[in-house]
């Protein structure tokens, strides 16, 4: 029989025992027809979006457009890189790029080591891989990164052109990251840079030094958003933070992969333009969190401490972590004052601890007191309570002591 | 399992004797066992195994002094040839295979060159594969044990599906031995294979364990991540040397070659000493001649396991299935009741206890407080508990080489010992009872895999290009490969680009990927009489359309269960106890259709006639259960009938086939061609097994007495795995040897006219069914 013909029935054979019994080839694989149904609708969806897209873009002279688009652009080169700038007052940024970075609040961030002393020296990057993932297998096509130069944003994509030219692709974005002394991403921790690291291995057999200077923007976001808006995805806080849903327009994560290789095939822009605008929004979408976050920071520490109590307890939290126990005070005391119950009994115990550190001793048995006597909180919770409470009360007996004999 | 003699006469506090046998000693009660004239007519064969002495060599001179300075002080001032031979072997950058006895010290054979490569270099890695997880955790310890003794810095991992996330980085770039299954290199470590750069870079030695368990569609699909691996050392410029050890099977060499794919030094000559040992084969007699049937071999394995162990001898029994595992032990702790005996006299033991139990119940065994163990053939493998005394098999294993192995499991340590194969009706366990020469003699049985195999191969090819790109000149196994590099790129699952072959999927391929089969995705059949829910039994799905339909009758340790819901998807038969005086007969229709023949020919000469022709090759096997029918016990009337409404099963895969010649039936009438094929393909579906080191699951039966293909009476045997595994052209080539034992066992069955030990029983047959068996095979 001839190969291609075994082979077919071969896809066929997995396909139907697949179907007839439903178990005994645990092991068909991925073959062609998963990914065969989505490439027949995908071209024809992408074109009807897109081809509006790009007349819009075409016809946009530079001043009009949301930034400055330029595009070096070489049939055989590699890969490609297109380049935009943006003015930081009109993408919202207060801090970010304006004023000059500040060590705590990067600590704050996530940040370890030694922290970059200009915003010029982060790079804020967002990466689009041929699966979700990871592994050998997985390739990133699309590497996203803004930076701060010259007063403005500076929003630069690299494109693989073809799978075969990964080596000076991830050359590259190996050097353009390299210069850098930070590097924040969203999620990146768990997702970009593992995924980044393999293909460097892979292409050049080299090391990505980005592990300690890297900010994952993930997790601060989720402890100061999450209790409010349930999910603290990149998508939701577009629309619950910086007040802007992303529109229909989109183009779905889960399809992006399927894209470029379809992409790869046709070599049609319009089915890639959506990818590169999706792309570019995540990295702008990236900065304007970044600097939400930095602002509830700095606000709270200069005093203007969030009235949201669960945003609060977190920030307290970040603030006494770090030792900084002014601000980590007003936050505690913000949480207790603004929170429902629930708050109060997780905020109940730090506070007390810096009311103590104040010497607000009274203050923080009364408190206890009330509370306690309100019989909230799990059991295990109302004994560290008492506890502390007993503590308190010794604390307060010995100064009391201590004044007499004195 | 390294610790062998010399450490245990020498200078091991913990293997102080198993406490002396109470009542009667082992001698004793064998002497009592021959003289019993009811024993003694079960017995086919009692053979007496005399002692062996040690064969030793000197430690090699270029030995690392801290590793010879621990084995002296271990007392062991010398190695086994086969020991120093493998070491030689290994030094010399040769791969190779020791095939030698349980218990003969095969693990310094591999721990002593990896130890030696890392004394001398630290950089230097080995990458342990073991078949089962079990395994690998015993070998962690006596690896560090040794390491430690030594003052060798040596981190030995294990990396499997329980290692901890956070333990894993330190694995990856720390360990000098990393221990794992192929199972996690498959999906956990080849995939990710830029993780473990330092291990891929100076990766010296891999070590296969128990390489006979690497065959069928599991050694089929290890073969082919063996080859994932050679790939990624080459990407990262290391060359390891294999270092595999087997039970005793035909062909070691060509299995480990097929593994490897290079060229292996054979090391087969086991220097290690043997206690005198008996091995008795036992066949339970017939008690229902008209069926055929035979005592149960369970209830016969009990009475011997007891008798053992009311006089104190430590014995292990084996048994085919989880199932009986239990059977047994609830039969045997029923015999030892509280408190005149200690609560865990007998334990037992299989997949599906705990580790930490398990780890108890070896550990019982080694010190001697467990006195007997149950057991599925989970123990049969490298696992140390120690030297028995006694084994008892209930039912014959399948193969020589698990048989050995688990006979091998009593006397290893220079007092006498006895192991009892007791067999169960079936045509294997019946042909190997009456014919003990074929587990004491030379093994017959080919350790079989087919890497290339299409369906298989597919798979890792994807998993491979998912792992580095393929040069479009690039080998993968088959000679095809860039048809089939070209193939995956026009399904769009390949990219080409710049003369390579780019993974562009998002799938991960090695996921949706299993290494082993599906044979052990049965049909559970679940007690349910009087408000119980307790698993009596499985049987092999493409069987279950016809043995637990809905109203099946379906037996168990004689006796009757009616099917009263069969929940097909999920692969549970709910049954009932009845007592009736009908079972049921269901139809499976069988299509097979020849797609491919690869070779054919005519079979010896007989008697001057030409009968048989056989030929192999690749067919589509359809098949569907339509009816039942109800027969009466004893005169098989038929009672009534019901339809069968299940799925049709479609299998792509290799067969044998053996067609009748014009002559080997002259002037039969249709209806008597019809019963001898009928008996014929039963008979060789029987026996098949005993060449293929394989499960008679593993093999479907057909016949046509009209075939479209032969267009004459043919007989297909056919693989069961998707695409085969090599079934088929191994009997295409052993016919002859087949046609001879199938001649020799039937002549030998005791039954008048037909019985489920040779061509199937003739009531259900046709009562010439023996007969005209007989004289086709004359
Ligand atoms: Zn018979």
């Amino acid at each position: 029989m001839e190969l291609r013909e075994r082979l077919a029935r071969v896809a066929a054979a997995r396909a139907v025992l697949r179907e007839v019994e439903g178990r005994t080839w645990k092991g068909s694989g991925s073959n062609g027809t998963g990914s065969a149904d989505g490439e027949e609708d995908l071209p024809l969806r992408g074109m009807h979006v897109k081809r509006h897209q790009i007349d819009d873009e075409t016809h946009a002279s530079p001043s009009e457009g949301p930034g400055r688009r330029r595009e070096r652009d070489a049939r055989s080169a590699p890969f490609t890189t297109s380049e935009e700038r943006h003015d930081l007052r009109e993408l919202g940024l207060e801090i970010v790029g304006l004023t000059p970075p500040d060590p705590l609040t990067l600590a704050h961030l996530g940040l370890r080591g030694e922290p970059p002393r200009r915003w010029e020296d982060v790079v804020f990057l967002d990466t689009e891989t041929t699966g979700l993932s990871g592994g050998t297998g997985t390739y990133v096509f699309l590497l996203g990164t803004a930076r701060i130069e010259g007063g403005e944003l500076v929003l630069r994509q690299h494109l693989l052109q073809d799978l075969g030219a990964e080596r000076e692709f991830v050359g590259a974005i190996h050097k353009e990251l390299e210069a850098f002394r930070a590097c924040a991403s969203y999620n990146g921790k768990a997702f970009d840079l593992p995924i980044l690291r393999t293909r460097v291995v892979l292409a050049l057999r080299g090391e990505l030094n980005v592990d300690e200077t890297h900010l994952d923007l993930l997790h601060p976001a989720r402890r100061l958003w999450r209790d409010r808006f349930g999910s603290t995805t990149l998508r939701q806080l577009e629309a619950s933070i910086l007040d802007e849903p992303r529109g229909n327009d989109d183009v779905a994560g889960a399809l992006i992969p399927d894209r470029y290789f379809h992409w790869l095939r046709l070599r049609d822009q319009r089915i890639i333009e959506p990818v590169l605008r999706h792309n570019a929004r995540d990295v702008i979408s990236l900065v304007r969190i970044a600097d939400r976050v930095a602002r509830a920071v700095m606000d709270a520490r200069s005093g203007r401490v969030p009235d949201h109590a669960r945003a609060a307890l977190a920030l307290a939290r970040i603030f006494e972590r770090h030792g900084e126990a002014e601000p980590a005070y007003r936050c505690y005391e913000s949480a207790y004052v603004e929170g429902d119950s629930t708050i109060r009994v997780r905020a109940a115990l730090p506070y007390t601890r810096a009311l103590e550190r104040r010497g607000e001793i009274d203050r923080a048995i009364a408190m206890l007191e009330t509370l306690l006597g309100l019989d909230i909180g799990t059991p295990s919770w109302r004994e560290q309570g008492e506890s502390r409470l007993r503590r308190l009360m010794r604390v307060r007996w010995r100064k009391q002591a201590l004044a007499t004999a004195s | 399992m390294t610790t062998e003699r010399l450490f245990d006469i020498v200078n091991d506090p913990m293997r102080t004797d198993v406490r002396s046998p109470g009542r009667l000693g082992l001698e004793q009660i064998l002497d009592a066992y021959q003289r019993d004239p009811d024993f003694a007519s079960m017995v086919t064969r009692w053979e007496r195994v005399p002692a062996v002495a040690p064969r030793l060599a000197p430690f090699p001179v270029w030995l690392d002094e801290r590793i010879v300075r621990t084995l002296r002080g271990r007392g062991i001032h010398a190695l086994y040839s086969h020991q120093a031979q493998a070491l030689e072997a290994a030094h010399a950058r040769k791969h190779t295979v020791v095939v030698t006895p349980t218990a003969s010290g095969k693990t310094l054979c591999y721990d002593l060159p990896v130890l030696h490569e890392i004394a001398k270099d630290p950089s230097a890695r080995a990458l342990f594969i073991f078949p089962t997880k079990a395994l690998a955790q015993d070998q962690l310890a006596e690896l560090e044990r040794l390491s430690t003794e030594m003052e060798i810095e040596l981190k030995t991992y294990t990396y499997d599906g329980d290692t901890p996330p956070q333990a894993r980085a330190a694995i990856r770039s720390a360990g000098h031995v990393v221990i794992t299954n192929p199972d996690m290199l498959h999906t956990g470590i080849l995939p990710h294979h830029t993780k473990w750069v330092k291990l891929f870079e100076s990766l010296r030695y891999v070590v296969l364990d128990e390489l006979h368990m690497y065959r069928g569609v599991f050694g089929s699909n290890v073969a082919n991540v063996l080859r994932r691996l050679r790939r990624i050392c080459a990407f990262y410029g290391s060359h390891p040397t294999f270092i595999c050890t087997s039970a005793t099977i035909a062909n070691p060499v060509e299995l480990a070659r097929r593994h490897v794919e290079e060229d292996v030094v054979l090391i087969d000559e086991s220097g290690a000493p043997r206690g005198e040992k008996v091995l008795v084969f036992v066949r339970p007699p017939v008690v229902n001649a008209s069926l055929g049937i035979r005592r149960s071999a369970l209830l016969t394995g009990r009475d011997i396991a007891a008798t053992l162990l009311a006089s104190g001898v430590q014995t292990i029994c084996f048994t085919r299935t989880r199932v009986q595992t239990e059977l047994l032990l609830t039969y045997l702790r029923s015999r030892f009741p509280q408190p005149q005996w200690p609560s865990d006299l007998v334990r037992g033991y299989r997949g599906g206890y705990l580790p930490s139990e398990r780890r108890a119940i070896e550990r019982g065994l080694r010190d001697g407080s467990v006195r007997g163990v149950v057991s599925t053939n989970a123990l049969e493998l490298g696992i140390d508990i120690g030297a028995l005394q006694a084994a008892v098999l209930v039912g014959y294993p399948g193969t020589v080489a698990s048989t050995l192995q688990q006979m091998g499991r009593a006397g290893r340590r220079g007092e006498l010992a006895v192991a009892f194969l007791v067999a169960t009706s079936s045509p294997t366990d019946q042909y190997v009872i009456e014919h003990p020469d074929f587990v004491l003699g030379r093994p017959p049985e080919q350790g079989l895999v087919n890497p290339d195999n299409l369906h298989v191969l597919v798979g890792h090819l994807k998993c491979a290009a998912f792992e580095l790109p393929f040069d479009r000149a690039e080998r993968f196994g088959t000679e095809d490969t860039p048809g089939v590099l070209s193939y995956l790129d026009e399904q769009g699952i390949l990219h080409e680009a710049g003369g390579r072959y780019h993974w562009s999927d998002q799938a991960f391929p090695a996921e949706a990927m299993s290494l082993r089969t599906a044979s052990n995705d049965n049909v559970v059949i679940i007690d349910t009489t009087a408000g119980r829910t307790r698993v009596i039994g499985e049987v092999d799905r493409f069987a279950a359309p016809v043995l637990v339909h809905e109203q099946a009758i379906y037996l168990h340790e004689s006796r009757q269960f009616q099917v009263e819901r069969l929940d097909w998807p999920s692969g549970k038969a709910y049954v009932s106890e009845v007592k009736v005086d009908h079972y049921t007969d269901a139809g499976l229709s069988v299509r097979i259709r020849v797609l491919d023949s690869f070779a054919s020919e005519g079979v010896a000469k007989r008697s001057g006639r030409e009968r048989f022709g056989r030929a192999h090759g690749e067919v589509l096997v359809t098949a569907l259960a339509t009816v039942y029918k109800k027969l009466t016990m004893y005169t098989h009337e038929n009672v009534g009938w019901g339809k069968i409404t299940l799925p049709e099963q479609e299998l792509q895969t290799t067969s044998y086939w053996l067609s009748l010649a014009a002559d080997a039936t002259p002037g039969w009438p249709r209806e008597r061609v019809e019963v001898a094929l009928a008996g014929l393909g039963d008979l060789l579906h029987g026996l098949a097994p005993l060449f293929l080191m394989c499960d008679p699951h593993d093999l479907g039966l057909a016949v046509e007495v009209r075939s479209p293909h032969t267009e004459r009476p043919t007989v297909y045997l056919f693989d069961m795995t998707p695409g085969g595994v090599g079934f088929s052209e191994r009997l295409f080539r052993a016919t002859d040897a087949l046609l001879e034992r199938a001649r020799e066992h039937l002549a030998a069955c005791d039954c008048e006219s037909g019985c489920p030990s040779c061509v199937g029983p003739a009531y259900a047959i046709g009562h010439d069914v023996k007969a005209s068996v007989a004289e086709l095979l004359a």
